[in-house]
């Protein structure tokens, strides 16, 4: 075979080569690499501003149902109440009251009833310096035992804010700062545990289930 | 002899064979056949860059005018392709205003509100996931980040012995990303802010490499938005859908936050522990804590990168 021949056939057989890839390249031959699980959208609860839980004045602003701040229901408004006590002193809750979960203080030790309801009036809140405050007004009761923390809710720091931090001194309407029982239940104020969001989902499917980080504890 | 019997391979001056034009016709049909299969990928590209985009010039050489028909061109693309008209604006710094953010370490959970608002408000891509903020799962006695764990998913948090940290854009004073960014597309604004011209970014990722936090993000791929979760108020510096190719980071929430309102990771924060405002104004909330509160960490302070992002703690 003479040489014009031989680059004749090479030529022949790189166009040929060329072609097959081309044809493979335009049909997606080779396909395409594994993808990941697709990932479920968040679930909205989780982009949800809503607070904790309920203040007696967010129910009342909602619509909510607030018979369960109508106390002479079931009271009587001349009578007085009697706390009924356990051995230990605590306070035993009537079967009426049985969603309420004692839990206030260290060692659970701001136990008695009348330490912030009014025993005089029920609908009503007294503090220790014997002020009478209408349930909605609750930060100044829990402000007269909390008081490091009731001044920083004061200048806007401690608990949920959300409006304008842009506002004018007296634009109090441009900052929507929650009370103290929209987050803490009175009864057992430490903020309640709760599901996390969903972590972050790697771009690629893991090889392996990811090693556990050292703990030093 | 060769006059006797002419060679195929070598024919004539001016004459072409049969097997020679075959041959070269051949030749070049695989050629072009290649050249165009190696523009394949080009068939995707449909509306990746108008020419408009293309010519479009950097965001500070913009004038009001040109401006104001960028956001105009904007609003169109992002309306064709999901189906909601948007409001996009162009929000200046506001004069004598400096963002610094504060965050309560005592307070947060560790429920990663603040990544799923983020990611709805400031329109991120949901799969391929990018995320601006992670939070990290630390063992109580240190703040070592080797120990941080962001992938924890336990039934409920706050966890017995562990503190959360949530990490975003730091929003330093002397930032790293910009240093290096080799087109000017990211710089610092005014009031605190380090912005990203995602039209002008290129994508060389040296920012994200320079950020000591991870808090800058690549958009790996065209960033998938479903439409009824898209957030329609938008900023040409913030939350716009940005196109596949760019870097894109936290903005302290650019387009709210330069209207007076909090950022939405704030107010999301079921715990509280997240303040933002204005640190020029010393009645401010932010003002406040760093006055009267034990303001622990700017986080990797020894970077002198010097963070308006600040971590402390209540007593």
């Amino acid at each position: 075979m003479n040489a014009a021949a031989r680059i004749s056939w090479v030529l022949t057989g790189l166009s040929l080569a060329f072609l097959g890839l081309s044809a493979a390249f335009c049909l997606d031959l080779w396909g395409h690499p594994a993808k990941a699980p697709p990932i479920p959208l968040v679930d909205t609860n989780f982009i949800s501003t809503a607070t904790a839980r309920m203040s007696a004045a967010d129910l009342t602003r909602s619509g909510g149902d607030t018979s369960g701040l109508d106390c002479y229901v079931c009271h009587e408004k001349k009578k007085p109440l009697k706390l009924k006590l356990d051995a230990e002193g605590n306070v035993i809750v009537d079967k009426a009251h049985d969603d309420i979960v004692m839990g206030h203080g260290r060692h659970k030790r701001n136990n008695n009833c009348f330490n912030c309801h009014d025993e005089t009036n029920l609908e009503l809140l007294q503090t220790r310096d014997g002020r009478q405050l209408k349930i909605v007004e609750s930060p100044a009761l829990c402000g007269s035992c909390h008081g490091p923390t009731y001044r920083d809710w004061e200048a806007g720091v401690h608990g949920r804010t959300s409006g304008y931090w842009k506002r004018a001194p007296g634009e109090t309407d441009k900052m929507d700062r929650k009370v103290c029982t929209s987050c803490h239940n009175p009864h057992s104020p430490p903020f309640p545990s709760r599901q996390p969001a969903p972590g972050p989902h790697s771009l690629h499917p893991p090889a392996k289930p990811p090693a556990q980080p050292e703990r030093n504890d | 002899m060769s006059d006797a019997k002419p060679s195929s391979a070598a024919p004539p001056s001016g004459e072409v064979s049969r097997r020679g034009f075959l041959r070269n016709s051949a030749v070049l049909a695989s050629g072009i056949a290649a050249l165009a299969a190696s523009l394949a990928p080009l068939r995707h590209l449909n509306g990746y860059l108008s020419v408009d985009q293309f010519l479009q010039k950097y965001y500070k050489e913009l004038t009001p005018k040109e401006m104001e028909k960028v956001l105009d061109r904007i609003t169109r693309e992002v309306e064709q392709q999901y189906q909601i008209r948007p409001h996009v604006h162009d929000y200046k710094p506001l004069d004598g205003v400096e963002f610094v953010y504060c965050l309560n370490l005592t307070r947060c959970i560790g429920c990663r509100k603040c990544v799923h608002a983020c990611v709805a408000e400031n329109n991120q891509s949901r799969d391929p996931e990018i995320q601006y903020i992670r939070v990290l799962k630390m063992p109580h006695g240190s703040l070592d980040m080797e120990k941080g764990d962001h992938n924890y998913a336990p039934a409920s948090v706050p966890e017995k012995g562990f503190f959360y940290m949530p990490v975003q854009c730091q929003q330093c004073k002397n930032p790293p990303c910009v240093k290096v960014c080799p087109v000017k597309a990211t710089w610092q604004e005014t009031d605190g802010i380090t912005v990203i011209d995602y039209n002008w970014c290129i994508g060389c990722r040296y920012c994200e490499a320079a950020c000591p936090y991870f808090a800058r993000r690549f958009n790996w791929t065209k960033p998938s938005i479903p439409k009824e979760r898209l957030n329609p108020e938008m900023s040409y510096l913030g939350n716009r859908p940005r196109p596949q190719g760019v870097m894109e980071k936290c903005h302290f929430c650019i387009q709210r936050t330069r209207q007076g309102r909090y950022p939405a990771c704030l107010e999301v924060c079921p715990a509280g522990a997240r303040k933002f405002g204005n640190v020029l104004d010393p009645d401010s909330e932010v003002s406040y804590i760093l006055k009267t509160k034990r303001v622990f960490i700017q986080l990797k302070e020894e970077l002198g990168t010097s963070p308006r992002f600040f971590y402390y703690f209540d007593v």
